[in-house]
């Protein structure tokens, strides 16, 4: 038997239950319980999940972003920051998520799904030793 | 330089410098082990693309799955952990060539090993490369001398042939090889010797050897040790034949020479396993017959108006017992343009090189020959079979009548003449002397241990006595009656003196 891949499951999950409501709504998600109990799927729920909230990012337009600095950041530039990922994603809404470390020497460095677009101090100074080195 | 010489310099230098932050894809190592690495995210990557790990290391998608990519680590893997980041680098896996690799010894990734320091290139080139198609080729004319009688005569390559060498181990695959190599001196061709799996004892005698000859002039060695892992033993004849394209590019001729392709497989194999792909035959990859010619039909000779120049191939594979039949010895032996079969059993009778004449032939190569040598090998091959089958028959009795016993005698003693010692290259002119006196029966006469002497002292005393003879053939390619009636009384003479 051709085994599911987490991919098609969360698709199968998101076309079922689109615009779905009220009972309709539950009596599909206890079926797909179900299914995915029998089908020895259950442990691979939170991978599911993961899948299935993109999924619904996607097409509702939704991109997550984390962004991490040295100390908060103020609000005018999270405002900038949020227009920008609008901008460069091409969406109608940012969900930001935002960390704090001490290890940053400065910068922030904002990660959106696999692309990182790194503005810390320290890979700044990675690649100035780059550039001198090949210089 | 003083001190306050840096500190300027660097700040010229700082000031130069123009930052600009661009978005990365990263992915992150799911699990690593055995030179593979399993890596979630990057989203966007191509198929054999490079990405770098943290330390440094680099790395190549093989495999582009759903959720995550197949990468073979180019290098050390024990220093990457389970959630390192990767970055890709937009780059297809590519190695730097130039004029300046010449006489070094390269790795798989076409860096300097020999410790003879850094190699200038100009540019780098990606390994894998379409083939050029068929407008851009011309076919097999101009031949490559091995210096090998056997070969030169029976079996001829020209430049732009692939030629496979297959055989047992220890029969003399290499041998061949590095003859053909020593050989090329001043016929105006670059060789390439990729090394896959091999010792590194004999790839240094190799090198020293080559260098004695005077080898490294015009040959470049790209190794992949048995020591490295298997994805630098699968990208280095790539690599080889990326630098070889560069002076093809040039309109140069060069020969390649992959020693060997059954370890190639076998690295392969590894890989293909290692990151899951389903195993066939021998379990070997469904596409391992594709990793072979799609490399083998990258030698090839072009047209003048795509800038001429030509790869000779050499491929070697090893077989397990004489058994040609097994996967690897059948894909390579329909992909090249024939094949010379080395026996241990020749090998062993003191018949080297230890070519089967019977199973070896060459599909292009009599294009390539020139005529003199046409004339006088022409009969050579049909002389042998007849006389390996007359040899096998004459074993039941003794009575032959003496037309048999001709043919017999003539038979063994052109056994005889093909062998050669190694690092003993003939030149043509004197192969051709050799072959017209055996095929005209001047050696008919002389005791069979005493062939190699004759055959030795005639090379000298014609190529003293017979000038005109030579100069023909060098200039013309061919003989005329005045030159032909030269040499066979300068032969008469010769043998006078030498059976008084």
């Amino acid at each position: 038997m051709a085994t599911i891949s987490v991919n098609n499951i969360a698709r199968a999950i998101y076309e079922s239950t689109n615009e779905k409501s009220g009972v309709e709504l539950e009596v599909i998600l206890k079926n797909t319980v179900k299914l995915l109990s029998e089908k020895h799927a259950l442990g691979k729920s939170k991978e599911i999940l993961n899948k299935l909230q993109k999924l619904i990012d996607k097409n509702e337009e939704v991109v997550r972003a984390k962004i991490s600095s040295k100390a908060e950041i103020k609000k005018g530039v999270v405002s900038e920051i949020e227009h920008f990922i609008k901008k460069r994603y091409k969406v109608k809404n940012a969900i930001l998520e935002f960390e704090t470390d001490d290890k940053f020497l400065g910068g922030i460095k904002i990660e959106v799904g696999d692309e990182i677009i790194d503005m810390t101090l320290k890979s700044k100074i990675n690649r100035l030793k780059n550039y001198l080195v090949t210089n | 330089m003083t001190k306050n010489h840096i500190v300027e310099n660097l700040r010229k230098q700082i000031e130069k410098w123009k930052d600009d932050v661009k978005a990365e894809k990263v992915g992150h190592v799911i699990e690593v082990f055995d030179g593979i690495a399993k890596i979630s995210g990057l989203s966007d990557i191509k198929a054999s693309e490079m990405v770098s790990f943290p330390n440094g290391e680099a790395g190549v998608t093989l495999n582009l799955e759903e959720d995550s990519i197949g990468v073979i680590i180019l290098g050390d893997f024990t220093k990457i952990r389970e959630g390192d980041e990767v970055k890709s680098t937009g780059k297809i896996l590519s190695v730097p060539v130039g004029n300046a690799q010449i006489g070094r010894v390269l790795n798989a990734l076409g860096e300097p090993i020999d410790g003879k320091g850094a190699i200038k290139t100009e540019k780098n080139s990606p390994i894998e490369k379409v083939a050029p198609g068929v407008i851009t080729r011309l076919s097999v004319s101009q031949a490559v001398q091995t210096g090998i009688k056997a070969i030169d005569a029976l079996i001829p390559i020209g430049r732009g042939q692939r030629e496979l060498i297959i055989g047992d181990r220890q029969t003399g695959k290499t041998a061949i090889a590095i003859d053909t190599i020593l050989n090329q001196k001043g016929q105006d061709m670059i060789c390439v010797y990729v090394s896959i799996g091999q010792k590194d004892s004999k790839l240094r005698k190799l090198q020293t050897r080559l260098e004695e000859g005077g080898a490294m002039d015009y040959t470049i060695i790209v190794s992949a040790g048995s020591s490295e892992s298997a994805a630098l033993s699968y990208i280095a004849p790539y690599t080889g034949v990326t630098i070889a394209e560069n002076f093809m590019d040039q309109g140069k001729d060069v020969l390649i020479i992959y020693d060997d392709l059954s370890k190639h497989a076998v690295a392969y194999r590894e890989i293909s396993l290692l990151l899951r792909r389903p195993p066939g035959r021998e379990a070997f990859p469904g596409d391992v017959f594709y990793l072979h010619s799609k490399l083998l039909e990258r030698a090839c000779r072009r047209n003048k108006e795509y800038g001429g120049g030509s790869i000779t191939a050499l491929p070697i594979v090893e077989t397990q017992s004489g058994d040609v039949t097994a996967y690897i010895p059948t894909n390579v032996i329909s992909i090249t343009d024939g094949q010379m079969f080395l026996e241990t059993d020749l090998f062993y009778k003191g018949i080297r090189p230890a070519v089967n004449v019977g199973l070896s032939v060459s599909r292009v190569g009599s294009a390539a020959q020139i005529k003199a040598m046409k004339k006088v090998s022409g009969t050579l091959k049909l002389d042998l079979a007849q006389f390996r089958e007359l040899e096998a028959f004459s074993q039941f009795g003794s009575d032959l009548d003496e037309s048999t016993k001709n043919q017999l005698e003539r038979g063994k003693r052109a056994v005889e003449v093909l062998k050669q010692p190694q690092y003993a290259p003939m030149a043509t002119e004197d192969q051709v002397v050799v072959l017209y006196a055996l095929t005209k029966g001047f050696m008919d006469d002389i005791a069979i241990d005493k062939i190699k002497t004759f055959e030795e002292g005639l090379i000298e005393y014609t190529r003293r006595n017979a000038k005109t003879f030579y100069k023909e053939v060098t200039t013309e390619k061919m003989w005329t009656d005045a030159g032909e009636a030269e040499l066979v009384k300068v032969m008469g003479d010769f043998k006078q003196s030498f059976t008084k």
